[in-house]
């Protein structure tokens, strides 16, 4: 299978600095972080960068704070500049774009949600929506009904002839959204786009883009350092730490295998139960007794709750109406006790 | 026998001293010297200032030539600076008569209306054009109506003229730190220097009867803070909204238009109010070079010892910096009305 990934990160490196085109040897010869601090007066941002992001997929990448993310995401559309690597979108190298096709990639196939809204204060919601429209040359009428469609899907209409300053934070973000939905581009970068909401607002908005994507099938790129929200969202999970990847791959293999003792840290305090579906624990079909019935997706609470707690009890599994495995709900209980991490106890 | 003979000696100038015309303009002392007949000594350790060297060498310049060198080099340059600068300011020479001539030949009863219509589309203010009908009306009342709106005239062209040619130049600079680097002292230099200092190059330069030889101190005095507060506005446009700009894809013209200027109109409207209350005050210092106005009643006050002429025109410049003031301000909070939460 030859699928060509949307966006792909290769070799990617960055490192602010006034000589960071020199310094990059120490780097790639294992220079840490720390060092090239104290030795260069250097800071190094993005380490050998190295990822694939699918088409109609989201991908996460997550980190505390400091790990590079949003450095890495400002790559991907040019904000910043990387001091080596090559970043691909349709297999397009757009380090090669003359400053010309780099706006037409950030008019008609990127459009970006931040985390501080950054919202036009003089400009009406209708008018931030549009944004990207007025951007290109769109005529009034269809700026207009472009961005009316959108707010009205996001939830926000009867609010187009408000200013930003008038509007909570989430419907802020909202606007925010609307405006790069209004963009109809392909890819959407999204960074932190929901940490500055509340915790309430802040499910409703997950809940919102789950929606979204369930329709439009875009290919998000989502920044969080929130772990939650980063596997209620993920196709694919990318985890930072210092600049570099630790771990990458689906979010459900992350959790039962975490790779290093950095992310069995991170991973020790998700609530398993919510997080985890059958899909991820369950066995090839042997048996033929089954307790019941179960789908693929549901998550290890409802088992629980179903199975009242019985753990010598065994489901069938189904992937709509055929059956791909079987569920014990020994494996089930063993699945919910985190790995401890080396590190600690 | 001067102080510093023995240093020159010392250095092996002697012949080089020998050189320099002796004849040169006699100092204080040995005028002194020759009318009493008797040597006046100096002090114990002269500073070697020019004049002390002077003494002692010939060659050494006098200080008095430093002061006669910028002048026969101004009036060296003179000719060139007026073929470029005289052709260049002629407009606003001309655009200055002809507000003049405008803000005279509009009867009272019409112009009255006027600029209260425009103080109420700035301002949108009731209270604030009641004020400045009443403020007219009060320089009206004492004849001072006539001068009061010749100074209104100059105000009113010298402040158009500065924010076109202040909002580029502050647009550039913040553009460049480079350009910011070199601006920023000039700017500092033209509101610091005493404000007769750079009338004396400009009487040089143009003929007094000229108008635009005030308009131009005016507006060199008048320019430097509509220059900063853009430069400071577009330097302040929160960078995230930059970002979102940048990030979809805007152009550096749609991004100063659409973006970095509206939101830094709050500060450039800072500025134009400032520079606004400094034409005025340069206004009236600007009467000594001819320009018509409050100003003109003023100095004679002060020529003539006239303290009434003097205080009447005084309290009615005090009114039109009150007027001109709540009218920008009012403008610039009506801008500010859709940022904030209402």
């Amino acid at each position: 299978m030859t699928k060509q990934p949307k966006v792909s990160l290769r070799g990617l490196y960055k490192i602010f600095g006034a000589n960071h085109k020199e310094v990059l040897s120490y780097v790639k010869n294992g220079m840490s972080k720390d060092d090239l601090l104290v030795k260069h007066r250097h800071v190094l941002g993005l380490q050998d960068i190295n990822v694939d992001m699918q088409a109609g997929e989201i991908t996460v990448v997550m980190g505390l704070s400091g790990s590079g993310k949003s450095t890495l995401i400002r790559h991907l559309n040019r904000l910043i500049d990387p001091t080596a690597g090559e970043i691909l979108v349709d297999g397009e190298d757009v380090m090669a774009l003359s400053e010309a096709g780099l706006r037409e990639l950030r008019q008609m196939r990127m459009s970006m949600v931040f985390q501080k809204f950054a919202l036009l204060p003089h400009r009406s919601v209708v008018q931030n929506a549009a944004m990207s429209l007025a951007i290109r040359g769109a005529d009034e009428a269809t700026q207009k009904a472009e961005a009316m469609k959108w707010l009205q899907r996001v939830g926000l209409g009867g609010y187009e002839n408000h200013y930003p300053a008038q509007l909570s934070g989430g419907m802020q973000q909202r606007v925010g959204i609307a405006r790069a939905l209004t963009a109809n581009t392909d890819i959407m970068l999204m960074d932190e786009a929901f940490s500055a909401l509340d915790p309430l607002i802040r499910t409703d908005m997950q809940n919102l883009l789950l929606e979204l994507q369930e329709e439009l099938h875009k290919t998000i790129v989502f920044i969080t350092h929130d772990l939650d929200e980063a596997l209620k969202l993920a196709d694919h999970l990318v985890i930072l730490k210092d600049g570099a990847v630790v771990q990458q791959g689906e979010p459900q293999g992350i959790l039962l295998n975490p790779a290093d003792p950095y992310i069995e840290d991170f991973v020790s305090d998700i609530n398993r139960a919510r997080v985890l579906r059958v899909k991820s624990v369950m066995e090839p079909l042997t048996g033929t007794k089954f307790a019941g019935d179960v789908d693929i997706r549901d998550n290890l609470e409802s088992m629980i709750a179903r199975s009242e707690g019985d753990t010598s009890l065994h489901y069938r599994v189904l992937d709509g109406k055929e059956p791909v495995g079987e569920l014990h709900m020994r494996d089930l209980v063993k699945a919910l006790v985190p790995r401890i991490s080396s590190g600690k106890n | 026998m001067a102080f510093y003979d023995s240093v020159f000696q010392a250095l092996g100038l002697k012949d080089w001293c020998a050189g320099g015309s002796s004849a040169a303009p006699m100092s204080m002392n040995d005028l002194l010297a020759q009318s009493t007949g008797k040597e006046i000594k100096g002090e114990f350790f002269p500073f070697p200032s020019l004049d002390n060297l002077n003494e002692s060498c010939g060659s050494v310049l006098q200080s008095r030539d430093v002061t006669k060198g910028i002048e026969d080099g101004f009036l060296a340059a003179k000719p060139a600076l007026k073929s470029v600068l005289d052709p260049i300011t002629q407009p606003l020479s001309w655009l200055l008569d002809g507000a003049l001539w405008t803000f005279g030949t509009i009867p009272w009863f019409i112009m009255i209306p006027i600029l209260l219509a425009i103080s109420w589309y700035a301002s949108r203010s009731r209270a604030v054009t009641i004020f400045v009908g009443l403020s007219i009306g009060l320089l009206a009342l004492v004849d001072h109506y006539d001068v009061a709106m010749q100074t209104l005239s100059i105000i009113f062209v010298c402040t158009g003229i500065s924010v076109l040619i202040g909002v580029p130049i502050g647009i550039a600079m913040s553009k460049s730190d480079r350009l910011q680097k070199s601006v920023v002292p000039i700017l500092d230099l033209l509101q610091t220097l005493p404000t007769f200092v750079y009338l004396i190059p400009l009487i040089f330069l143009f003929s007094v009867t000229e108008s635009k030889l005030y308009g131009i101190a005016i507006i060199l005095y008048a320019v430097v803070p509509v220059i900063r507060l853009t430069d400071l506005g577009i330097r302040l446009v929160d960078k995230d909204v930059i970002e979102a700009a940048n990030a979809f894809g805007m152009n550096s013209r749609q991004k100063l238009v659409g973006v970095e200027l509206p939101l830094a109109l709050p500060n450039i409207m800072a500025g134009v109010n400032q520079t606004i209350m400094m034409s005025l005050a340069m206004v009236v210092i600007a009467s000594l070079v001819s320009a018509p106005g409050l100003g003109v009643n003023v100095l004679r006050g002060i020529r003539n010892l006239e303290l009434g002429v003097g205080i009447v025109a005084g309290i009615g410049i005090v009114l039109l910096a009150v007027i001109l003031d709540r009218v920008s301000k009012a403008a610039l909070s009506r801008v500010d009305m859709t940022r904030v939460k209402h």
